[in-house]
């Protein structure tokens, strides 16, 4: 049955509504948590504050539970679900430059604009940022292509990887999540800051 | 308890369900069976023996036929440029870059349409594109390609002029003699090379 845009169940513009309505109740969501700031945001990195470690993580096990289960009833065809592709070292430098600009701007690109739209002024140089190295990418293209594309290992999975079960490796991912909120918790606790 | 020791719970039991039970390899098939009545009752499907000839003749390289029928009938006679693909095994791995593609044309054939069919009809529930079938089948092709008969003098200019190409047509495929061409005058084509396809159609996103 699923997923709908690959049956031609729901046309791409219905798609595109869809992920209108998603994204808006995403942001909202995201806002009233607290995500709009930068100070909670870069908390998980000094350990006062891991919300947003604890947020993305149960969404990502949530994600990974539900596909399993839809899966199981047939509801899905996983072999078509999209999985972004690896090239290893674009991956590296990618998440280095974005773990940097994180800490250093406080916001990742979705919170950014969370933040944005409630006036925040460090979020809105922070999209400015944003955009500069979006037009210093797509101009200098022609000179970063090479190592842009080097390495392509195809869509690794960890299942595949490993060896193991789709299943088993989730489990073992919630556990090792389980494990992660723990050690996030006794650091909210060993290193508080009392405002923020 | 609190409402996270819950949630935490909840997650560990769903996670050890999924290790549990086994994995869903199963692929719903494509194609609704009223879809396919469709289809079928279209006649889409089908490509005539005319347009077959002239791709054959003017060597069209975007035309891969299929000749589906088991390995000794194909190696008796096909049709040229035919790679055989049995209907047995239509669904090996080997076969899947030749059958899920979409730059060529491909037109399956037997002797009649039976066997063509139920190949198309595999094929297209697993939502293959550019797959078709020879219409009539070789017996349709030994009748109008290879042994036309020449319609009344008083036939309309189109029908002459079908036969005349049809005539022409037999006779640069090595008409009137096509049961004695054998394996060896006529051996089996090396199997075109396939690029594997890239990517399947998948919903795109991303973050």
């Amino acid at each position: 049955m699923g997923p709908l845009i690959s049956y031609n169940i729901i046309s791409q513009n219905t798609n595109f509504l869809l992920a209108f309505l998603i994204g808006v109740g995403f942001g909202f969501v995201l806002e009233s948590s607290g995500f709009s700031s930068s100070r909670k945001l870069a908390g998980v990195f000094y350990g006062y504050d891991t919300v947003v470690l604890k947020v993305f993580f149960t969404a990502a096990i949530t994600a990974m539970l539900g596909l399993l289960f839809l899966s199981l009833f047939n509801w899905i065809d996983l072999d078509l679900v999209y999985i972004n592709p690896t090239y290893l070292y674009s991956t590296i430098a990618g998440g280095i430059i974005m773990g940097a600009g994180f800490i250093m701007g406080g916001f990742c690109p979705g919170t950014s604009f969370c933040a944005a739209s409630i006036g925040k002024i460090d979020a809105l140089f922070f999209i400015g940022g944003l955009f500069i190295g979006i037009l210093i990418f797509a101009e200098g293209y022609p000179l970063w292509e090479g190592f842009y594309k080097a390495k392509y290992l195809g869509i690794p999975t960890l299942s595949h990887a490993l060896g193991l079960k789709d299943g088993v490796v989730v489990l073992g991912i919630i556990i090792v999540a389980l494990g992660m909120f723990w050690v996030g918790e006794w650091a909210e606790k060993k290193f508080p800051r009392e405002e923020y | 308890m609190k409402p996270r020791h819950i949630l935490a719970l909840v997650l560990l039991t769903l996670g050890l369900i999924m290790a549990a039970i086994p994995q869903n390899t199963t692929h719903p098939y494509k194609l609704s069976p009223e879809a396919l009545l469709e289809h079928v009752n279209s006649g889409m499907q089908y490509v005539t023996p005319d347009e077959i000839a002239d791709m054959i003749i003017n060597e069209d390289p975007s035309l891969l036929l299929i000749d589906i029928r088991p390995e000794n009938e194909y190696e008796k006679f096909h049709l040229p440029g035919a790679i055989n693909i049995p209907l047995s095994s239509l669904l090996d791995e080997q076969w899947k870059p030749y059958l899920d593609q979409d730059t060529r044309l491909n037109v399956f054939y037997s002797n009649s349409t039976v066997n063509a069919n139920q190949a198309w009809m595999l094929t297209r529930q697993l939502g293959y594109k550019n797959n078709y079938v020879l219409q009539g089948g070789l017996n349709y092709w030994a009748e109008t390609i290879m042994n036309p008969s020449a319609p009344p003098s008083t036939s309309p200019d189109e029908e002459i002029a079908r036969f005349e190409f049809r005539k022409g047509a037999g006779m640069a495929l090595g008409g009137g003699a096509e049961n004695a061409t054998s394996g060896a005058d006529n051996p089996a084509p090396a199997l075109p090379k396939i690029a594997p396809k890239p990517t399947r159609k998948r919903a795109s996103g991303g973050c």
